[in-house]
């Protein structure tokens, strides 16, 4: 107990004479003036100096991600800073390997712009908008799963590939004052850019989720940003073997879209895993991708179905009906497509390889 | 004494609607020092090792994961884990993120069900926090102990295994 006293005591020390050394200086040179950011060689912005990189950059409509609302602890917003940048701080050092700081990378949000910057920033960040959009309809797909169906305002168009996804940003409510994004893959097809559907379940005291579950109704205005992501359909004659539980419903949905725009000759079987029938979605959905696709198999299966469901489906945890069905075919050119909770993914890859399907045929978002 | 800003910025991390909906402190007024301070006391007073709490719950979390979504059995216990895609800053502020993943932990024979998030399992066994009174996520420790180790007179011996 002392221990912890001592060192949350000796921590606050050094981090409170920093953070006043900081405040002190920056009473004498709190106006940067003007600052000059270069980006990638060839876009140069101006911007008033003394925000983060980060809040500078989204600034001019350019979105680095960021899980931890710019605290500096996630990492995700590290880009490279060619000249300016300053020695690396301590808020930074421990999230920077010693090759990424001899590259010069950076998080931006911790790195102050106070001089002209040139950074180095991933292209594809440069296709994330910000967007408005209002929200059309809100329908419950199960207890806890709604469908959001957002009519985008400005811009009034989207373009993304099946698979990926948009950061949403809750409204300010009740105790929650501020704003939070989250991520949410699209579920609808690509070839109505004026629309978005989100899967979204709700998560236990979940900031996001419980605003969209009890609080958005249909008409109120909201914000995103996006698109984000590499998951997506990818190249190959083998056949496309699908597995998703819950809102992981979502971008496979886009990409059973996306292989129907393309009439797809290809083999696709898309097991869905639930608890019992309640827990269900999308059925109609489903047959009319049966219907649509040249050799397209749904299969849901529930682990505990409710004597009153009635169920004559596959039972038992998703694991088990994908593994019994990979030991019949041949899994050489297979391609495994998953989405849902990080622990059935992890699940379902240890499957897969199992029988045969390595790694790199096998595709999903990561988990953060 | 007056907080410095650092430390100011890091409380405002407990605040609701920061990190976490509700935030990390309910109805607790207290200063988070001084909510550490008073569960240390009550543990070193039951002579049990913060350590050994959060292999525990870490321990329960790595056995229920295994279920994906479906209660799983061990040592009299019934566990369920739901683990969401994302992840989560602790308010702490030291680097790093945890999942979103929710553990309900129920002590068959007696019904008792505590319920926690990988979150609490750090925030416990690296800060000595468990949470402000009245939050949502608060285990008391005294009930946490007697949730773990006064089964039929089980001693509360360390787990080799576990680690955060
Ligand atoms: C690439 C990607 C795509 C995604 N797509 C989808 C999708 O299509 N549909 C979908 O529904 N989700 C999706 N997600 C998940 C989504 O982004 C959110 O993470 C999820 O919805 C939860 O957000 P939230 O704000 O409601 O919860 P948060 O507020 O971020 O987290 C809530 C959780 O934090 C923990 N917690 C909160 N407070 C405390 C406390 N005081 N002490 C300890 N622990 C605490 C608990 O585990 C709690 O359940 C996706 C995630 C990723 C990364
Ligand atoms: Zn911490």
């Amino acid at each position: 107990m002392t221990q912890i006293l001592i060192t949350m005591g000796v921590l606050g020390g050094i981090n409170g004479l920093l953070a006043l050394l900081l405040v002190i200086a920056e009473k004498f040179i709190a106006n940067y003036g003007s600052c000059r950011i270069t980006v990638n060689g060839e876009k140069i912005f101006e911007i008033q100096g003394g925000s983060s990189l980060l809040n500078s950059l989204k600034t001019q409509k350019i979105f680095l991600p960021s899980a931890c609302g710019g605290r500096g602890t996630c990492a995700y917003c590290k880009c490279r800073v060619l000249d300016n940048g300053g020695t690396v701080l301590p808020t930074e050092a421990p999230l920077l390997t010693q090759d990424e700081i001899k590259n010069h990378v950076r998080l931006a949000c911790q790195l102050k712009v106070k001089k002209d910057l040139a950074v180095e920033i991933p292209e594809e960040l440069f296709n994330i908008q910000e967007f408005t959009a209002v929200v059309e309809k809100l329908e419950d797909l199960t207890s806890d799963i709604k469908l959001v169906r957002l009519q985008l305002k400005h811009p009034e168009t989207i373009q993304f590939k099946p698979g990926q996804y948009v950061q949403l940003q809750n409204n300010p409510y009740e105790g929650v004052k501020e704003t939070a994004s989250r991520a949410y893959s699209i579920a609808s097809p690509d070839s109505d850019s004026r629309v978005l559907e989100l899967i979204i379940r709700l998560v236990p005291e979940g900031i996001v989720t419980t605003w969209v579950h009890q609080y958005l109704k249909a008409g109120d205005e909201v914000r995103f940003t996006g698109p984000m992501g590499d998951f997506a359909l990818h190249e190959g004659e083998g056949e496309i073997v699908m597995v998703a539980g819950g809102s992981g419903m979502a971008p496979m949905v886009s990409l059973l879209n996306q292989l129907e725009k393309q009439k797809s000759k290809r083999k696709i079987t898309y097991f869905f895993g639930a608890v019992k029938r309640s827990e269900l979605f999308y059925e109609e959905v489903m047959k009319r991708f049966g219907e649509r696709l040249v050799d397209f198999t749904f299969v849901p299966a529930l682990s505990q179905p409710d004597p009153d469901d009635h169920w004559s489906g596959k039972t038992g945890l998703i694991t088990r009906p994908l593994d019994e069905y990979l030991q019949t075919i041949d899994t050489s050119k297979v391609q495994g497509y998953l989405c849902g909770s990080p622990g059935m993914i992890r699940a379902c890859i240890g499957v897969f390889s199992q029988r045969g399907v390595e790694n790199d045929r096998i595709y999903y978002d990561p988990f953060s | 004494m007056k907080p410095t800003p650092e430390e100011e910025r890091l409380m405002n991390n407990f605040l609701p609607g920061k990190i976490s909906k509700d935030g990390f402190l309910g109805s607790d007024s207290r200063h988070i020092h001084d909510i550490i301070e008073e569960d240390m006391r009550i543990l070193e007073a039951l002579d049990v090792d913060r350590t050994y709490l959060a292999d525990r719950l870490h321990f329960f979390i790595r056995r229920g994961r295994e279920g994906l979504e479906m209660p799983v059995e061990e040592e009299g216990y019934r566990i369920e884990v739901h683990w969401q895609r994302g992840m989560l800053p602790c308010p702490f502020g030291e680097p790093g993120l945890h999942p979103k993943l929710m553990a309900f932990v129920t002590h068959s024979a007696s019904g008792k069900t505590i319920r926690y998030s990988q979150l609490s399992v750090h925030l416990i066994r690296r800060h000595g926090f468990f949470g402000g009174k009245g939050s949502f996520f608060r285990l008391q420790p005294r009930e946490l102990v007697h949730f773990f180790c006064d089964r039929a007179g089980l001693a509360c011996a360390k787990d080799p295994e576990t680690a955060d």
